[in-house]
């Protein structure tokens, strides 16, 4: 069970940031909720696909980050307003209107943390 | 009294007060006469309120039952708490968290399936109409107390509470029964989120600040833990403009945990930077409002604990659990002393200054004091030079790593001025005509003055600006004199200035602590000095008497004390449950639980799981010890077990099993739920077949030798000389304890609980024998539940006992005087 409600999780995700580009589905997050570590990825899930921590990437202040390298062991910073771009590699799995997505963090301190939400897209 | 406020500060009787609070437990401290050493020491360090969280578990043991009275009388605590001249921010739940068992809900609510503890699963709302009618009672029962205390600033509702969708409902409700039931100040809640939670709802909006919660984190390396606190204003006037900025709880230390790193680790770690670094940055953020969270250890005697924590609730407090001043108590002191010397409750807007990598600087204006504010913080590893931003580009100054520094600006005194000064104010005291500032030597800083007159004794720089510096002995000083009235600087170093104590318009120097009332304690022969601006200074030689003892305590009384282990002991006056077993849903609240039932031989297996330790019992031989006691990522890790069965096991037809289970707490509430269930938690057998259990609930102490050798009780006498006017704190030391298992009994009283980890080590060895229940001649009790490894006969084990040595050892011993 997450300590943090599901409404305050939802605000780290950037409304509205859906997208298809060349490398495959992204969309941006943005930690309103305190500076804090992220120790590991579990799984994004885009509608009815799933994307384990090999196939997502993160990028974050110049930098990208494999999300399968982020372990307990070598976790990464997230700042308090720190925003970054999450990168589903080579997923083509939008559809116009809404879309359903599940994205599974894990944090030092609170364990697993889940984002359920979903988000508009046209032009898939 | 008079409450009111606006966006800058609290207004008591039409006069800004700068809340300067600290933490305190009474369940943990227990005693009126603990609580007013702990009160008169924060008074005495400059803390003007005193924040106490008002536990419904701890009085209420039986439904619809309250108990006020003896050590659980909350009224005299209050009493005390006015007497003394603070302030108090009640904060009665219902909900408290504090690490204390189930967050302070009573188990007799949690027993009632109907209940759903503050509303909510998990963190989707559910409103509980019978979860209601207890709060209604407990608010009846706590707040006719409360209202009694004009002294009384705040009142806070719920605590940390947030849900899915926020419904309003149950806070609105808390709200109105405050109010209807004669709470009259502001009422806040404390969100843990800061992120405006219940701002609407309440008077003053407040939230909670930890940088440090996991241990294992560098927070000087990874400084961006104190990004919530540098952005702290602006955050705050986004959820409510017109109340001041108030930080329920800001970290003044942290918990540990069963699998946590120990209290000495964790200060070391804190050390007296972080709550510098934590309470000057909230000034500097126009805060006017703070509750050192905690800043009085407590013990969490009996069974207060939540299951996350061992007995001692230290906290890494500037009082200790056992009442002894720890450096952030002087650094906290520091900081108030200077609040207290010119308030801050009227500054103007923040400007955010870059100073460099690593530097957070902040400039504000003082209204009040017609001044700025400087305040910088270096969390760089190593010593910076920074110029003065405005006044001065040739001027530097230096902050030291990981310090920061409140400097000052612009300041006209009585008979000279400060341009700029990073020299730090101790305190300032004042009457019409003179004026004294304190300054914390340092060989590093500067002050840049204008004065008309030299000062006295000899000029340092002559001429209408000097560069004073701050390289001075204890007790220099620079006094200037014009139109008849004075400005006296006098120096003193950090050493000393943390045994200076301002009381009033009275200082004394080098005294171990004082009591607000003025008595000071010493645990040495000291000479120390007064001063005052009529008087000026005088000294005094006072001669300690007193020295540390060491009780050793040998020889102990053995017996074995689990008779409920035996084959033929009589049960058949227990109470006979069916599933579900656990402690809750059989009204078992106590940590220790007994089941007993009769098997058959046929049986090839049990399976059980059982929060936290247990162990099973075949007649009355062991056949399984086991600690199950697991936490990862916050969450328990559950374990089922599996016991083979045989004939060599099975020897009788029907054979008697016991089962002893040790809870070490409900789980406190915060991220999980209060009323997960303890105790024997899932029991089957194979081949399955449904079998009832006979229970009861505690240790027995005091009753006939057992022949069952699983469970010791060691029982000695040791006596302790009550002197007035002498403060001690005693703790028994189990350094070196052999055993795995220990409960401590201090004259009837359960004052610990000795573990070993899954480390194979305890990070609690001594344990705090708490001033209240000690007496001339005191009896302990400790009761070892041991592995079967450690037991070869009987015999062996009873001499083994008999040899053990433990010890009981002063902490620290003050004479007053």
């Amino acid at each position: 069970m997450s300590i943090i409600p599901e409404f305050l999780m939802k605000r780290v995700y950037k409304k509205g940031s859906l997208k298809q580009t060349d490398e495959g589905v992204c969309f941006d997050l943005k930690n309103v909720l305190g500076p804090g570590f992220i120790s590991g990825f579990g799984f994004v899930k885009v509608n009815d696909a799933t994307f384990e921590a090999d196939k997502v990437k993160f990028v974050t202040q110049g930098n990208e980050i494999s999300a399968e390298t982020v372990t307990e062991e070598q976790p990464i910073s997230f700042r308090l307003g720190q925003e970054g771009t999450l990168i589903l590699k080579g997923a083509k799995c939008l559809k116009d209107g809404i879309n359903q997505i599940i994205i599974e963090l894990m944090n030092p301190e609170a364990g697993k943390v889940k984002l359920s939400l979903s988000d508009n897209f046209q032009g898939a | 009294m008079q409450i009111t406020f606006d966006k800058n500060s609290l207004i008591i009787d039409g006069k800004r007060v700068f809340i300067k609070s600290g933490a305190f437990h009474y369940f943990r401290t227990p005693g009126v006469e603990l609580a007013k050493d702990r009160f008169m020491k924060l008074k005495a360090a400059g803390y003007n309120t005193v924040d106490i969280y008002f536990n419904a578990n701890y009085h209420s043991k039986n439904e619809h039952e309250y108990d006020f009275s003896g050590i659980k009388d909350v009224r005299k605590v209050l009493e005390t708490a006015k007497e003394v001249g603070l302030f108090i921010i009640a904060r009665p739940g219902p909900f408290i968290n504090a690490e204390v068992n189930a967050g302070g809900i009573p188990y007799w609510v949690l027993r009632n399936k109907d209940v759903i503890p503050r509303n909510r699963i998990g963190t989707e709302y559910h409103y509980s109409p019978e979860y209601m009618a207890f709060v209604r009672e407990w608010y009846g029962q706590i707040i006719p107390i409360i209202k009694d205390f004009d002294n009384v600033i705040a009142f806070q509702i719920e605590n940390e509470y947030a849900t899915d969708e926020m419904d309003e409902g149950y806070m609105k409700e808390l709200y109105n029964m405050a109010r209807e039931l004669g709470i009259t100040c502001p009422v806040f809640h404390n969100d843990a989120y800061n992120a405006g939670l219940w701002a609407e709802l309440v008077d003053i909006y407040a939230c909670d600040i930890y940088p440090y919660i996991n241990p294992n984190q560098n927070w000087k390396q990874d400084h961006f833990c104190f990004d919530t606190i540098d952005n702290i204003e602006d955050t705050v006037r986004s959820f409510k403009e017109d109340a001041p900025i108030f930080i329920a709880e800001m970290q003044g230390g942290w918990f540990d945990k069963w699998d946590g790193i120990g209290y000495p680790a964790m200060r070391a770690a804190l050390g007296d930077e972080h709550i510098n670094i934590m309470t000057k940055t909230a000034v500097s953020q126009g805060v006017t409002m703070f509750n050192h969270y905690m800043a009085i250890g407590g013990t969490s005697w009996d069974d207060l604990a939540c299951d996350e924590v061992y007995t001692s609730y230290d906290f890494c407090s500037g009082i200790d659990e056992m009442g002894n001043i720890q450096p952030n108590f002087y650094k906290a002191k520091e900081i108030n002393y200077f609040l207290n010397s010119f308030g801050l409750t009227n500054t103007g807007e923040r400007e955010n200054l870059d100073l460099g990598q690593d530097i957070y600087a902040v400039r504000r204006k003082d209204y009040e004091n017609n001044c700025n504010w400087l305040f910088v913080r270096n969390m760089n590893s190593y010593d910076v030079g920074l110029e003065s931003p405005t006044y001065f580009s040739h001027f530097t100054f230096h902050i030291s790593p990981y310090d920061m520094k409140i400097m000052l600006e612009n300041f006209q005194l009585n008979a000279c001025k400060i341009v700029f000064s990073d020299v730090e104010i101790f305190a300032r005291i004042k009457n019409e005509k003179d004026e004294i500032l304190f300054m914390i030597s340092d060989e590093n800083a500067n002050m840049y003055l204008e004065f008309e007159n030299t000062p006295h004794p000899n000029p340092l720089p002559q001429g209408e600006r000097g560069i004073i510096s701050g390289k001075k002995r204890d007790y220099e000083f620079l006094k200037y004199e014009k139109h008849g009235k004075t400005t006296q600087f006098l120096f003193i170093s950090r050493e000393l200035a943390n045994r200076t104590w301002v009381l009033g318009d009275k200082v004394i120097f080098n005294a171990d602590f004082v009591y607000s009332n003025g008595r000071i304690a010493l645990s040495k022969t000291t000479e120390v000095a007064y001063f005052d601006l009529v008087n000026g200074f005088s000294k005094k030689y006072f001669k300690f008497q007193e020295r540390l003892k060491t009780i050793m305590l040998k020889d102990f009384e053995v017996s074995f004390c689990a008779p409920e282990i035996d084959t033929y002991y009589d049960y058949s006056d227990w109470t006979k449950v069916s599933e579900p077993f656990d402690s809750l849903s059989c009204g078992m609240y106590d940590e220790f639980v007994w089941y007993k039932t009769k098997i058959p031989d046929y049986l090839e297996e049990i399976t059980l799981s059982a929060r936290h330790l247990f162990a099973v019992y075949i007649n009355g031989k062991e056949v399984l010890n086991r600690n199950s006691y697991k936490y990862e990522k916050l969450q328990q890790i559950e374990e089922t077990i599996s016991i083979p069965l045989n004939k060599t096991i099975l020897t009788k037809e029907q054979n008697e099993l016991t089962v002893l289970v040790q809870n070490l707490g409900f789980d406190k509430g915060f991220s999980g739920d209060t009323n997960h269930p303890r105790g024997l938690v899932e029991f089957s057998t194979k081949p399955e077949r449904k079998l009832d259990f006979y229970v009861r609930e505690g240790l027995s102490l005091s009753v006939p030798e057992s022949e069952s050798p699983y469970m010791a009780k060691l029982s000695t006498n040791f006596n302790v000389e009550l002197k007035e006017n002498v403060v001690f704190s005693k703790y028994l030391s189990l350094k070196d304890f052999p055993y795995d298992r220990a409960t401590i009994f201090l004259n009837g009283v359960k004052v610990g609980r000795y573990l070993k980890n899954n480390k194979n080590c305890s990070l609690q060895e001594n344990f705090y024998l708490i001033n209240t229940f000690l007496k001339p001649q005191n009896t302990l009790d400790i009761v070892i539940w041991d592995k079967a490894s450690n037991i070869k006969t009987p015999w062996d084990f009873k001499n083994e006992l008999k040899h053990v040595i433990m010890q009981v050892e002063d902490e620290r011993i003050h004479q007053l005087y």
